[in-house]
């Protein structure tokens, strides 16, 4: 895998400094550093399958939505513990991501963005309709059973998921796996031309997404006590999803988790001015000037930004 | 039985309405334009604006709305299509970003709760007993002879012609003589035109809220997935059977279950025939 001393300086600096940082900020900041953790799990999983492969899913919430329903019913409905319900909740999620698997197998680009754009309205849909004794219907489900109370415990549990997850995808990543993963982003067919099957390199990409959905929708469910069809299957949830990997930096671990921070604390500092749903002029108008000055996102930035401190030649 | 056939022509027609100038930007450009439901929702606003914030006359609302749906088309052309040329995924994800940031801009300038819509022209009439307003019917029959004149509008003019050959090939129409980039621009401003138009019609149907820019989105995208691109045949016939499977669940099955079939039906054909029912042997 190629691990070098600074690998692990680099990790263990990211991890000290999370750790730290309930001594330095207030509770408010916290619940907001929550939520961008939250966020970065779900943009890692996003990025996982599409950043990689180039399958742009536009229908994430998809997955996030069955671990998460799966979980909330499961221990609200049936009195199943949470231990139990967090892992079966997983397991689901990963036979969701095998469904969205089968659409891929024959299609690419926009129309694969378009399915999964289906499968997220479908199950919005469904959602309302099917069982509503189970999922609550329009309204939802409340009074599902949290993990932790306090900001401080929150914090602690959601950055420990989000720095395992972030550490497991990234030594993914460096495996061979991981470069052939890339490699069906970048050319398909030659990936097949040597010899690979990118049918199951397309399931490894997809199962591991879900997974990580599955555990991010699960776990955040158990956090925030509540679920709303119209919260979660929503177009502007995607587009958070989306836009944190993409300004952060695609095919990069540690660019989905800056790309959260950024969106979450912008839209954080942008409440004081703007209450209502007009932050998402601004920070939307940020987002898209962002993206079209620098596709590669804030990560490739910074790198290009430092390679040039270090007066190495661009 | 007949009211679901009657309700069903309109709501087709609607939905074709809706639903064709987001085909011709699929066709020519070949770019999945997710603001194409911003343009609806902008086109009912600025009709809303117009015509009843103003009291301005409701043909010359129309027009503005129509008009601003053109210079909307033009200016993304030229913003962001062109800057981010040839990177697909990249204008894709930009025009959700635009999508959301035209919608917060909404709420910006008209608040969040949804308004209702005067009637276009106001009115009942009964065809064999079924009530049918004049508003949707003017939204059918606008949408017949748009799409006609569409139609002729494509295979007889040069300018319809040049769109034809841009959408088979870039490079060959560009040998020929046309400009690919006046062709995407012009088409650009028709498809806004055209949303802004049926955006008058679909918030007169229902409702002007910030949010109304998904639901046409979604139709437009199963429309123009089951149809197949670069068909506005394909367009009319498909938009027939998404408005007709609509209204017999809603009055057969229930009322909730209203697009779930819909969502089905373009999961399953892009699964079985990616290239739609009646689009090109190519993907």
């Amino acid at each position: 895998m190629g691990l070098r001393w600074y690998h692990f300086a680099a990790w263990g600096a990211f991890i000290l400094g999370l750790m730290a940082l309930p001594e330095l900020v207030s509770k408010g900041a916290l619940r907001t550093i929550i939520f961008a953790n939250y966020l970065a799990i779900f943009a890692i999983s996003w990025d996982l399958l599409s950043g990689r492969t180039g399958y742009i899913s536009f229908g994430h919430p998809f997955l996030i939505g069955i671990g998460a329903y799966t979980s909330a019913i499961l221990t609200k409905r049936f009195g199943v513990d949470v231990e139990m319900a967090i892992p079966i909740a997983v397991v689901v999620t990963m036979l969701g991501g095998l469904v969205v698997l089968l659409p891929a197998l024959r299609i690419k680009g926009s129309y694969f963005a378009l399915v999964t754009l289906a499968f997220m309205e479908l199950m919005y849909q469904l959602v309302q309709v099917i069982r509503p004794d189970l999922t609550g219907g329009t309204r939802g489900m409340s009074g599902i059973q949290t993990l932790t109370r306090g900001a401080v415990n929150g914090f602690y549990l959601s950055s420990v998921l989000m720095v395992i997850v972030a550490i497991a995808a990234w030594l993914l990543m460096r495996t061979r796996l991981g470069t052939a993963l890339t490699a069906v982003g970048l050319n398909e067919s030659a990936v097949e031309g040597s010899g690979l099957s990118t049918t199951k390199l397309k399931m490894v990409a997809f199962l591991a997404s879900a997974f990580v959905a599955g555990l991010g929708g699960a776990f955040y469910v158990h956090y925030l006590g509540s679920i709303a069809p119209r919260a979660l299957f929503d177009i502007n949830f995607v587009f958070t999803i989306i836009v944190a990997v993409l300004i952060g930096g695609a095919s990069t671990i540690i660019g989905p988790i800056i790309g959260a921070f950024f969106l979450t604390f912008l839209l954080e500092y942008l409440r004081p001015w703007l209450p209502g749903a007009e932050r998402y002029f601004i920070y939307g108008g940020i987002a898209l000037l962002l993206y079209m000055y620098q596709p590669k996102g804030i990560y490739y930035m910074l790198q290009s930004g430092w390679a040039r401190l270090k007066g190495s030649t661009s | 039985m007949i009211q679901i056939l009657i309700q069903g022509l309109l709501l087709s027609g609607l939905y074709a309405l809706i639903a064709v100038g987001f085909t011709l930007i699929f066709s020519v450009g070949r770019i999945l334009n997710l603001a194409y439901g911003a343009y609806l929702m902008l086109g009912g606003y600025m009709y809303f604006w117009i015509s009843q914030s103003m009291g301005m006359p409701k043909l010359f609302g129309v027009v503005i709305a129509v008009a601003f749906g053109v210079a909307l088309g033009i200016l993304k052309y030229q913003l962001i299509v062109k800057t981010l040329r040839g990177d697909h995924v990249a204008v894709e994800i930009s025009t959700l970003i635009l999508a959301v940031v035209l919608q917060a801009g909404v709420v910006l300038v008209f608040g969040d709760s949804s308004k209702i819509l005067l009637p276009i022209i106001p009115g009942v009439v009964y065809i064999a007993g079924v009530p049918v307003t004049y508003n949707i019917l003017a939204a059918t029959l606008a949408s017949w002879v748009i799409l006609g004149g569409l139609y002729l509008f494509i295979k007889n003019t040069h300018t319809g012609r040049a769109m034809q050959a841009v959408s088979m090939d870039t490079k060959g129409a560009a040998i020929s003589g046309i400009v690919p980039d006046h062709i995407n621009m012009i088409t650009w401003a028709i498809s806004g035109g055209l949303g802004a138009l049926g955006g008058v019609f679909f918030a007169s149907y229902t409702q002007l809220a910030p949010s109304m820019w998904v639901a046409p989105l979604i139709i437009s995208v199963a429309v123009v997935i089951v149809g197949g691109i670069g068909s506005i045949i394909g367009t009319l016939i498909v938009a027939h059977v998404v408005g007709f499977m609509e209204v017999s669940v809603v009055s057969l099955l229930s009322p909730e279950l209203r697009g779930v079939f819909t969502m089905l039906l373009i999961i399953l054909v892009l699964v079985m025939r990616p290239q739609g029912l009646f689009g090109r042997e190519e993907l």
